[in-house]
Order: structure tokens, then C-alpha cells, then sequence
């Protein structure tokens, strides 16, 4: 399965993925509604794009109880918004804070690949979000752990 | 202080005009700043307004025009500061968070029109605005509070005094959001202290910094407006088309031989590039040849000197904007925003200083501070030209301060923001200075006499700016490089030291950066065919929008700015250069070249060229008939004609 590989020391902090992808998702420029999104660290001085793994054990998918929650083609857990109810419980039971609310729809929502075309992998100027055939990993453990360790460290 | 909610007007109040809807990509409302009754309101602007000013520099100019009349200087409670964005920030192209500020600048007196990037732009717009118009003086120092619907003046005491970078660290800790989360732009201790070429900063190392805009924000005790990214969406016309528009600009920014370094390393490659054609200034004008191998400036070796991390404005892919830690010296470590062309001139050679890591150590407290980088250069090493002559002593300044002395131009700074001593003289920019300290110090001083100063080149060997510079409406440039000059007219290449061609070019060249300047975005992002800009306008908003549009936009724009700047009472009578910056070089790929003997001639041929009128300096009724501006005739030169 192709999966969003992310290399946070690419990142420049652009957030052009978010403007990508809040377009895919919502047909406007508005990254208040992205499902990918850039935290960064060290102040201002380092970023790392973060969105949903499609983590093969699919909390959220579990914790739906209206069956809601589907995978689709492209291997995306997606949600169904005809049965979506917007009880919410997807997004406390997503480990990685990767399932998102919207008020104005009442309806969750999150990353579903945008259909097998990642918008926010073809937006990224420095490749580091790609689209690949790779193994799932922890894409930015590595580099919050250094980051929060120097910033421990100049305390 | 009470906390002040804005009264968003429902759609009730201000029903859309049904015969034209409101084009895409504007957020749709201005939000209004008084500071002295403390009243903050959004009002909404016509689809009519918006294709006419556009947004930035055109929507600056009109509030200029309508709102701020002779007798309102710069320090008056009514001088208007407008901080605008355009209808493509915010949007995918690259580099969208575009900042203009419009206001009458305490340097000269006279219009501004100064930009700067980062995030500003986005996330206003995000927020549901395209600008924010401050009037009046606060009572207290206050800051601007700005989050979504919820806009607020707050007590700014606890960042009185603090850099620009503090200010956003602090502001950031309070909020608790970090990132490009939250924009800071903010005056330092410059603009608090009124300093005349006190700049404006923003979100690390993005400053607007012409004409003393921050000593205009500091006059209304207004130490920084700090936006959270907002939460609305921006529509497009043609979103398809605009992606492809910014599809098309970005192949462009990375192929076109004339965007690509740019593209790869910013504004790095003009040190070595500039000293080649005579137009680095070295030593405040005195010598153009460097007194050091310039192997170590070469723009892919300048990166490499430091430790790098990406930083770039929003959604931009250029490979511009660093941050950078310093590798030697006293400052190891430090963190620091990469300097720009116009740093590594202003904060290094420009005072006689060639090592990098401190340059660019430099470059940073000048940001920080809250300072212009080209008018400090300008100051800086001209106090150390009049202290090597003996012009100035070590008593007057309190230290010495010898060519290269980067510490000893930090000290200086201090002198200035806090206008200590000779400090106090010297705060009020080069010019006044100079006039202050009288012959012969006066004649080693670069500026122009309507006050203002170069940006950080040798214009001895690059005329066209130094014509720019000196005509403009705004100070600064006005016409600005030229990029595609042909797809405007404009031969591709003209005899540099051929003051009638380069006059003709820069009158041809007219309106290109004005139209770039409403845009919201970047001018690097903009080095392609306006076509392109053209084309990505029309896909947000929905205009079928033309070339022919954008240069008529340009030049009535700049002809409004000319018509407040006659107002302020600048004249054509200013229109010169001091006496070292008409100077003939010495040495260098410009030497014995003279501009000064051809000067009258090109202001001749400008004049003629742009349809101004050579004598009172008005844009003549026939020229602005052309422009679409018929009711700026009647009001030049009265009804009557």
C-alpha cells in the first residue's frame, strides 16, 4: 500500500500542504480545515508535516458505533458522512490526534488520501511529504525527540 | 484597558450588492482602528472598489489620498497607517503573506509604500480581512489582538521596550501558540523612540522598512499587531485555474534564467554579482572594489557558512528565506534570519565589514531593534567616514568606530534607538544629520534630498534606480527592476550609462511593481511574465484581467502617491541626489562615470516620458484621462481643464 511518507527535515514550514489539502477537502483555501498539519518545533525555527498513518489498527474505526468509518480503495480509513453522527468518539479514540470535528458540519473528518492523489505530497516544494510504496513508520519520532531534548537542554 | 469587541456587521446590515458579487479570493472587509476613542469596526468594500485599487499599494494610496490632507503630517493623530494584503494572499501561489504598509513616513515626510512577508497576509485574510486602516493616538502603549471575529486593543506595557523578535517570543508564550500560528509584526525600540527610519517587523526577519513607517506606529503608541491564524476559508473564481496559474509561475521562478537563483539562493548571489558591474558599495561610497577575496561570498558558499533551517513566507517554495545559526566569533550560536542582498550590503559593506558571520549577526540586532537596514548602513558608515576624517570625534560618539567595526555599529545602534548623545542627531536619519553637522561631513552623506536614501546598491553605476529612487511618490522605488522588460516595450537592454535610454526604460517600465504590490505576495514570487500574475489574479478573483490592466493600474497608482506627495510639499525641486551619491567612482567597473552631468536631461526625458508636468511635478489631465483617472485631473488642475 502506498502510504504519505514524511521527512520532517525537508520541512520549511511553507504550509503549502495545508492550503492543498484544505482545498481537496473543502473546495476552499481555508487550513483551519486541513487534515494534514505542520507543528513546529523549536519556535520558529523547525517544522514536520503530520497527518493520519492509516494506521493498520484503525481506532477510530473501532470506535465508531455507526459503522461510519470505511476503508476505500486507495486503503484510506475515510468517513462516511451519511452515517457520520458526530458523536466525536473517533477523535478520542485516535491515538495520534489525527481525526478532526467540524463544527459547521457536525461531522468528523480526516485524511482519506484524497482518493489515491495525495494533494498535500504534489503541493509540497521540498518533497517532504511523498506518496510512496513504503512500510508505515514513525516518520518525526526521532526528530521531536532531538528537538525537545535541545530545547530541555537550553533551560 | 477594556477589551473591545469588533461589531462584525451581519450580512443583514450590509446586504452584497446583487449586481456584482464579490469577487473571489478577498477575505471582503477593513477592519478600522481608532486609537484614540478606542473604537474597532469592519467595514465591508464594493466589488467596484476592489478591481479599481486592486488591494496593498492601490487601496493604500486611495486612503492616503481621501484621509490624510496637507496639514496631517506624519505625527498627526489622523496620519493613517494601513497595513494591507491583496486578494492572492492567502491563496496557493507562492509566497502569499504578503504585507504592504501605506502610510506618510516620518523620514520624509511624504507617502510610503513599503512591503514585507512571512504570514501577515494569510492569516488576516483567514481571519476576514484585506487590511487594517489605524487612525489616532492611543492614550497607552497598546497592541492590536486580532483573532478571527474577536479583535481587541490590549496593554502593550510589558512589551515596552523589547526587540521585535521579544516582543513576538513573548507574545507567543502568552498566547501559547508557536509556529505560524500567530504573527507578530511589531515596532522595537526604534519606532518606540520615534527614530525616523524606524521599520516595521513581522514573524522573524520580514520587515517593512522605507520612509520611518515604524516611528509612525510608534507616534500611536501602537507596539504591534498580532494576528492568530483564522479559521475562514478563501474562495477562488477558478480554483483549477489558479492552481495552474501557480503551477506555471513556479516552473518559471525555477527555470527562467533570470528568477532561477533567485529561485535557489534568494538575494545571496547579489554581493559578488553586483561587485562585478560596479554596484556594491563598499565603505559608504568610497571605494567599489573589495579589499578581500570574494571567494567565501559566493552565494552557495554563504549558505554553507552557517547552519541552516528553512523558514519560508506562506506557501512559498523558494529556496530564500533561512533562519541561520552563526558558526564564529563572539555570537556563536546565536540564531539569526539569513540577511537578504540589502543586509549583507547595509549591515557589512556598505560600513567597511566583510565577515560574514558577523555581518549577518548584525543584520539580525537591526531587525530586532526595529531599524532600516539601508539607512543604518548609510548612517553607520558615514560616521565612520567622518570619524576616519575627523569630522566626528571619539568624544562626540563616546567609542571609536572604525571601518568594519561591527561591535562598535552595534553601540551605535543603541546610541540611536535610545537617542543617546550624538544618537539624538543621528535618529532623525541621514539626511537631517547631515544637514546638522554641516560641510564638510555633509558632503560624504548618501541620501536624496527629499530626504529619503538608496536602497543598498551603488547607484553611481546603476542609474535607473537612482532615477527611481529620486522621482518616485514613495521614497523608495516606484518602477523598481526590470523583469521581462520586453513584454512591456521596453528594449531588454539599455546603454546603463545612457541617461536618456535609462530614462525611457524606467519610464517604460512604470506600474509593473505598483500592480505586484496589491497583490498580497511576494516580489520575488512575481519574477515571471505579468501575464502569468495576470492570469492567476483573474482565476481568483474572477476578472478577465489583462497587461494592459495591470501597467494602467501600476501608473495610476503611482500617480495618486504623486499627487499626496506633491501635497506633502515635495517638489520637484527635491528631485536630486546629495553630493556623494552623485559622486563619479573612483575605481571599480563604474569608474569616472558621471551621472550628475546628465541628471537634468534624464529628469527631462522621465518627465516627458511618464506625461507628468516638468514644472509643477502634477501628473498632466491628459495622462491621468489615460488612466482612468479623470476625477484626479479635475482635482490637480481644476475643473476648468
Amino acid at each position: 500500500m502506498r502510504v504519505l511518507k514524511l521527512t520532517p527535515d525537508k520541512c520549511t514550514g511553507c504550509l503549502r500542504c495545508e492550503l492543498a489539502c484544505a482545498y481537496m477537502q473543502t473546495g476552499e483555501f481555508q487550513p483551519a480545515k486541513s487534515v494534514i498539519r505542520v507543528s513546529p518545533f523549536e519556535g520558529h525555527t523547525s517544522y514536520a508535516p503530520y497527518t493520519c498513518t492509516q494506521c493498520a489498527e484503525g481506532w477510530c474505526m473501532t470506535a465508531c458505533p455507526v459503522g461510519a468509518i470505511t476503508i476505500t480503495a486507495a486503503g484510506a480509513k475515510d468517513v462516511l458522512d451519511d452515517k457520520c453522527v458526530g458523536c466525536k468518539l473517533c477523535t478520542i479514540a485516535c491515538p495520534y490526534g489525527t481525526m478532526f470535528y467540524d463544527p459547521d458540519t457536525r461531522k468528523a473528518f480526516k485524511c482519506n488520501l484524497c482518493g489515491g492523489a495525495p494533494a498535500c505530497a504534489d503541493a509540497c516544494p521540498t518533497a517532504a511529504i511523498t506518496y510512496e510504496e513504503v512500510a508505515t513508520a514513525d516518520w518525526i519520532g526521532d526528530f521531536a525527540h532531538e528537538r525537545a531534548a535541545r530545547v530541555l537542554a537550553a533551560r | 484597558m477594556p477589551a473591545l469587541r469588533t461589531s462584525t456587521p451581519s450580512r443583514a446590515k450590509h446586504p452584497a450588492s446583487a449586481a456584482a458579487p464579490r469577487p473571489g479570493g478577498y477575505a471582503g472587509k477593513l477592519l478600522r482602528v481608532n486609537l484614540t476613542t478606542g473604537k474597532i469596526w469592519s467595514e465591508p468594500w464594493s466589488p467596484e472598489d476592489m478591481r479599481e485599487l486592486i488591494g496593498g499599494v492601490g487601496l493604500g494610496a486611495r486612503i492616503l489620498y481621501r484621509e490624510v490632507p496637507a496639514h496631517v503630517h506624519w505625527d498627526h493623530p489622523e496620519n493613517r497607517l494601513v497595513l494591507a494584503t491583496g486578494p492572492l494572499a492567502g491563496l496557493p501561489v507562492w509566497g502569499t503573506g504578503g504585507l504592504t504598509v501605506v502610510t506618510r513616513g516620518a523620514g520624509t515626510d511624504g507617502p510610503t509604500s513599503t512591503q514585507a512577508n512571512g504570514f501577515f497576509g494569510a492569516n488576516l485574510k483567514y481571519s476576514g480581512y484585506d487590511a487594517i486602516i489605524v487612525q489616532g493616538v492611543s492614550r497607552k502603549w497598546v497592541y492590536l489582538h486580532i483573532h478571527d471575529d474577536v479583535v481587541e486593543l490590549r496593554d502593550a506595557s510589558h512589551l515596552l521596550g523589547k526587540d521585535t523578535w521579544q516582543t513576538q517570543d513573548l507574545l507567543s508564550a502568552e498566547y501559547g501558540l508557536s509556529g505560524h500560528q500567530l504573527s507578530v509584526y511589531s515596532i522595537g525600540p526604534a519606532g518606540e523612540h520615534l527614530v525616523r527610519f524606524a521599520a516595521i517587523q513581522g514573524d522573524y526577519g520580514h520587515v517593512a522598512s522605507k520612509n520611518g513607517c515604524g516611528a509612525v506606529m510608534g507616534k500611536k503608541k501602537l507596539k504591534a499587531v498580532a494576528i492568530v491564524r483564522g479559521t475562514h476559508g478563501l474562495a477562488a473564481a477558478d480554483p483549477r485555474g489558479l492552481v495552474q496559474a501557480a503551477d506555471d509561475i513556479a516552473h518559471d521562478l525555477q527555470t527562467d534564467p533570470t528568477a532561477r537563483s533567485l529561485y535557489e539562493y534568494g538575494t545571496l548571489p547579489g554581493v559578488v554579482n553586483l561587485h562585478k558591474l560596479g554596484m556594491l558599495p563598499i565603505k559608504n561610497y568610497t571605494t567599489n572594489v573589495s579589499p578581500v577575496d570574494l571567494g567565501p561570498w559566493e552565494a552557495r558558499r554563504l549558505r554553507e557558512g552557517f547552519d541552516h533551517r528553512g523558514h519560508q513566507c506562506n506557501a512559498c517554495g523558494m529556496h530564500h528565506c533561512h533562519m541561520q545559526v552563526i558558526r564564529s566569533g563572539p555570537h556563536t550560536g546565536t540564531l539569526v534570519d539569513e540577511p537578504e542582498y540589502e543586509g549583507w550590503s547595509g549591515a557589512g559593506w556598505t560600513i567597511g565589514a566583510t565577515d560574514p558571520q558577523a555581518v549577518s549577526w548584525l543584520n539580525t540586532e537591526l531587525d530586532r531593534a526595529g531599524l532600516d537596514v539601508n539607512e543604518f548602513g548609510w548612517l553607520c558608515g558615514w560616521v565612520m567616514e567622518c570619524v576616519e576624517k575627523g569630522y566626528i570625534t571619539r568624544a562626540q560618539l563616546g567609542f571609536d568606530l572604525r571601518w568594519g567595526d561591527v561591535e562598535g555599529a552595534r553601540k551605535l545602534v543603541d546610541l540611536i534607538v535610545h537617542r543617546r548623545g550624538l544618537g539624538a542627531v543621528l535618529a532623525e536619519g541621514v539626511k537631517r544629520a547631515a544637514a546638522k553637522l554641516g560641510p564638510p561631513a555633509r558632503d560624504c552623506a548618501v541620501y536624496t534630498l527629499k530626504g529619503a536614501v538608496p536602497r543598498g546598491h551603488d547607484h553611481r553605476a546603476r542609474w535607473h534606480e537612482m532615477l527611481d529612487t529620486i522621482t518616485s511618490g514613495t521614497s523608495t522605488l516606484e518602477t523598481g527592476n526590470p523583469v521581462h522588460p520586453t513584454e512591456v516595450g521596453v528594449p531588454a537592454r539599455v546603454d546603463p550609462f545612457d541617461g536618456v535610454a535609462v530614462a525611457k526604460m524606467v519610464a517604460g517600465l512604470r506600474g509593473r511593481l505598483g500592480f505586484e504590490d496589491s497583490l498580497g505576495i511576494c516580489i520575488f514570487t512575481t519574477r515571471t511574465r505579468l501575464e502569468n500574475l495576470c492570469r492567476a489574479l483573474g482565476a481568483a478573483t474572477g476578472w478577465y484581467y489583462t497587461v494592459d490592466e495591470a501597467i494602467r493600474f501600476g501608473r495610476r497608482t503611482g500617480a495618486i502617491l504623486r499627487a499626496c506627495s506633491l501635497r506633502c510639499g515635495i517638489t520637484p525641486a527635491t528631485e536630486y541626489p546629495s553630493t556623494r551619491y552623485a559622486s563619479i567612482p573612483v575605481d571599480g567597473p563604474a569608474k569616472g562615470q558621471s551621472i550628475v552631468e546628465q541628471w537634468e536631461k534624464m529628469l527631462d526625458t522621465w518627465y516627458a516620458e511618464v506625461g507628468y508636468d516638468r514644472k509643477t511635478g502634477k501628473p498632466l489631465p491628459a495622462t491621468c484621462k489615460a488612466l482612468g483617472a479623470e476625477w484626479l485631473a479635475k482635482e490637480l488642475w481644476g475643473r476648468s481643464r
